[in-house]
């Protein structure tokens, strides 16, 4: 998969997860920059990344993303 | 030797000294001897099992540093933090436990006589054992690299400012700041000690003289109605926050005079919105502690229960924060309290978002006010199962407040009037600090003789009606 | 050279700043500290009643013929209008609540040094046990440091940092600063009413009479029984006739070690100690008690009269 086509992916899932058809997604973004996006409601992100895209995450991994451009490399790695 | 005993007063401003005089190679030294130095001063015994839990952690971290399977370094991790909690579980936990063991077995009519421990608490266990803790884990994570001087790792744990009562501080932020050359900087100085005698303030004007007040109610429950435990019960949560967040600022100053940076441990929380927003501004050193160590593993292996597997996350962390807090079952009750509040913040989120902006809540002031005051109710209440010492002293106390009215116990006058005062000054504080960040500036004012008007008139106030020995009381309490 | 090399690390400049600074501050510091201890000082001072006032009556002007000394239990417990009828005697009540065995004796060193009174009768409250409570009580007497050279021993108990602390001249006014102000009002006597240093509670206890049993563990402080002596000693050296009370209780207490103490010493210097804990006037009769530890006005009375006949008695 294309990096543009997780992007797009994704963005539905921001959109969905945090409630807000308006989120565009970014390589710097982190959660302060999203409203609702906090340690409460993390999981349920990841959760639907994993269903989403058919991956399973490590909680290493999560511990190593910084931003949002850090989780689309990882999807990539994973899907591939 | 705690921070408002005099004689650290002697202690630190020599420490000052010595500290910037050495060589900075030597630096981290002095503190690490000035750190046990302080801490056998509380009481010497426990210096050793201060060095107990260094030793361990710093041998399991070796292991797990010098093994190549990921099996084998989760096997470490997990030794050493059954170790290094067993101090922790028995002098906290063992007297509580004993009694509601005899308890039972009394029940049972089986009468056995268990050897009764006067046991006293080591001061600040649970903070340094939370400090050693998160640095295990972070080194089986690979967050922080293996501390290869004992020294240095040594003098993270017992830490003289933090270690009676935290910040519960990282081994990421502090190590490399343990290990950097330093150069005394005036700013720091500065900024360290304003905070420093924010801090004091804090703790002897307003959290010690409401202690005395407060303490005068809920030692006799029975004795007084639902009008003066009410005002108590409103009143106890500042205490709390003047107390612990005092402490908290005289920790950050002194470390900051010292030239280390130490993370914020209190953010105004009384303008919380939300429980869930109070948690990110209360006592934020254990809470993130508490999410990073505790919340974030388990919300990951639950995931796939999506809400469910938050909330049974929730509830467990809450629980542990509640049992942290206190051996007994008002603060298991406490922490379940806690956290069915944030689950239920949780869940109804969505719901509650979407009723804002249909109505555009979020821009009308009473709504605000709503919300600020409906939280601090919700946390003065739950702190009524922290203050009174059985569950049946709480339900007592609920029941007074709703049923039972009548004239407000005042107390000594002048001990109420000054309660007032040091309140309202630190409300205006940090009511001006919250929604007019620039405006009525006194410590960081562009005028120097404002600057140290404001910074004498401070320590007059303390002289004048700071709390500054055991002496005070209220007598006749009913 | 090692020395020179780290001192280099340091700016001159920011050295320089910062210590100029420093005095500054403490010129300022020192300055209001200066002038408005000074001010709470002489304020203090001419209180007219209350607490404050009646602790410097009590240490510098009276002049009465019979002296209660004790704690909050020989200020509410003995009544002058009884002691003046029985014993024809002038009286002053010098109890002062929540204060124990070293304020009494700083007293008691004070007045001796001005006057000899015929009778010193002195309220146990016990209290010995090892802590800082009474320690920190000492408070109360700071502001007579600086004029009490005899009262300074007793003041510095309270820790071992007094003297350094003293230094500030707000310190022994610390907490004060209302009571002060309301002590300089007319109308504060008759909030604070009180004749002759003692000082009337009203109200009934109604509840039930409760019963203890002593803790396991009892550790005596040494330095509180050594004052206790000290003021024996004294008390008898200077001719008045020596008194030591343990007024009612309503508790039933099954054994006390803070009577034990009491009756030791009052042996070992030969000074009668006469002991109403268990008196069944009393233990009966919960109207003359104001709560647990308290008689009120009648009891006080009543026991006021009991206390004077056996004076008499012991006089003849």
């Amino acid at each position: 998969m294309e990096r543009e086509e997780i992007i797009t992916k994704l963005t539905v899932i921001f959109r969905t997860v945090f409630n807000n058809q308006s989120i565009v997604i970014s390589n710097e973004m982190t959660a302060n920059d999203v409203e609702n996006w906090d340690s409460l409601t993390h999981m349920l992100l990841i959760n639907e990344v994993e269903n989403s895209f058919s991956i399973k995450f490590k909680l290493k991994d999560l511990l190593n993303m910084k931003n949002v451009g850090e989780l689309i490399d990882i999807i990539k790695t994973k899907i591939s | 030797m705690t921070f408002t005993s005099f004689s650290f007063l002697i202690f630190f401003p020599i420490l000052i000294c010595v500290y910037w005089l050495t060589s900075s190679k030597y630096r981290w030294f002095v503190l690490l001897s000035s750190s046990y130095f302080f801490y056998i001063n509380t009481k010497p015994i426990f210096a050793l099992l201060l060095m107990g839990i260094t030793v361990s952690t710093y041998f399991f971290t070796k292991k797990m540093h010098q093994s190549n399977s990921d099996a084998l370094k989760k096997k470490y991790m997990r030794y050493n933090i059954v170790l290094i909690l067993m101090p922790l579980f028995f002098f906290k936990y063992f007297n509580a436990i004993n009694a509601e063991l005899i308890e039972t077995l009394k029940y049972l009519h089986l009468s056995v006589t268990l050897p009764e421990f006067s046991l006293l608490l080591p001061i600040g266990i649970s903070f340094y054992t939370f400090m050693a803790i998160g640095y295990t884990i972070d080194v089986y994570n690979e967050e922080v690299p293996f501390e290869n001087n004992i020294g240095i790792l040594a003098l993270f744990i017992s830490f003289f400012p933090l270690i009676l009562s935290g910040p519960i501080e990282r081994a990421k932020n502090m190590l490399p700041q343990f290990r950097s050359q330093k150069v005394f900087e005036y700013e720091n100085f500065v900024k360290g000690s304003r905070i420093m005698l924010w801090g004091y303030f804090m703790k002897l004007v307003v959290a010690d003289r409401l202690g005395i007040y407060i303490s005068a109610i809920f030692e006799n429950i029975a004795h007084h109605n639902g009008t003066t435990l009410l005002f108590g019960s409103l009143l106890y949560p500042f205490q709390l926050y003047a107390d612990l967040g005092g402490y908290s600022l005289i920790a950050i100053g002194t470390s900051k005079i010292l030239g280390f940076n130490v993370m914020n441990n209190f953010n105004r929380p009384f303008f919380s919105k939300s429980m869930s927003e109070f948690w990110r501004r209360w006592h934020i050193s254990l809470i993130t502690w508490l999410t990073d160590y505790i919340y974030t593993p388990l919300s990951f292996h639950f995931r796939k229960y999506k809400i469910s597997g938050i909330v049974i996350s929730l509830m467990i962390t809450f629980l542990i924060s509640g049992i942290w807090h206190g051996a007994t079952i008002n603060f298991i009750f406490w922490g379940l309290f806690q956290g069915i509040i944030v689950s239920y913040e949780a869940i109804t989120n969505k719901r509650k978002t979407n009723l804002e902006l249909q109505y555009n809540l979020n821009k009308k002031i009473w709504y605000s006010c709503f919300q600020i005051f409906s939280t601090y109710l919700l946390f003065a209440s739950s702190q009524i199962f922290g203050k009174t010492t059985t569950i049946n002293e709480s339900f007592l106390v609920f029941n007074k407040i709703l049923f039972s009215h009548g004239k407000l116990f005042i107390g000594q006058p002048s001990t109420f009037i000054f309660c007032i005062l040091g309140l309202l000054m630190l409300f205006i504080n940090d009511l001006t600090d919250e929604y007019f960040p620039n405006l009525f500036l006194f410590f960081n004012n562009k005028n120097k003789t404002i600057r140290m008007l404001s910074y004498s008139i401070i320590i007059i106030i303390i002289l004048l009606i700071g709390v500054l020995d055991g002496g005070q009381f209220i007598y006749f309490q009913f | 050279m090692e020395v020179s090399l780290f001192i280099f690390n340091f700016n001159a400049v920011m050295i320089k700043k910062l210590f100029s600074n420093l005095i500054i501050l403490s010129l300022i510091v020192f300055f209001l500290d200066f002038s408005l201890g000074r001010l709470l000082r002489y304020y203090y001072f001419k209180e007219t009643s209350g607490l404050h006032y009646r602790t410097t009556y009590s240490i510098d002007s009276t002049k009465a013929n019979i002296l209660i000394f004790g704690s909050s239990r020989a200020n509410h417990h003995y009544v002058p209008e009884v002691f003046k009828d029985e014993l024809n005697m002038s009286y002053y009540n010098t109890g002062r609540d929540g204060n124990a065995i070293f304020y009494q004796v700083a007293l008691l060193k004070s007045i001796l040094m001005r006057h000899n009174p015929r009778i010193i009768l002195l309220d146990y409250a016990g209290g010995f046990e090892k802590g800082p409570e009474y320690y920190d009580r000492l408070s109360s007497i700071l502001p007579y440091y600086r004029s009490h050279k005899e009262m300074r021993s007793t003041i510095e108990l309270k820790s071992p940092f007094e003297r350094i602390k003293l230094l500030s001249e707000i310190y022994p006014f610390n907490s004060k600063m209302l009571t002060i102000i309301a002590g300089n009002f007319e109308k504060n006597k008759s909030r604070n009413a009180d004749e002759e240093g003692y000082v009337p509670l009203y109200d009934i206890w109604n509840e039930r009479i409760e019963s203890i049993t002593p803790e396991k563990k009892y550790n005596i402080d040494s330095i509180k029984v050594k004052a206790f002596d000290e003021f024996l000693i004294l008390a008898k050296k200077s001719g008045a006739k020596v008194y030591v009370v343990y007024s009612p209780i309503f508790l039933k207490m099954k054994h006390s070690k803070e009577i034990e103490i009491c009756n030791e010493v009052c042996k070992l210097e030969n000074v009668p100690f006469w002991d109403y804990s268990k008196d069944t006037i009393f233990l009966n009769n919960n109207q003359f008690f104001y709560d647990i530890q308290h008689l009120n006005d009648s009891g006080a009375k009543v026991f006021s009269k009991i206390i004077c006949n056996q004076i008499n008695t012991q006089i003849n």
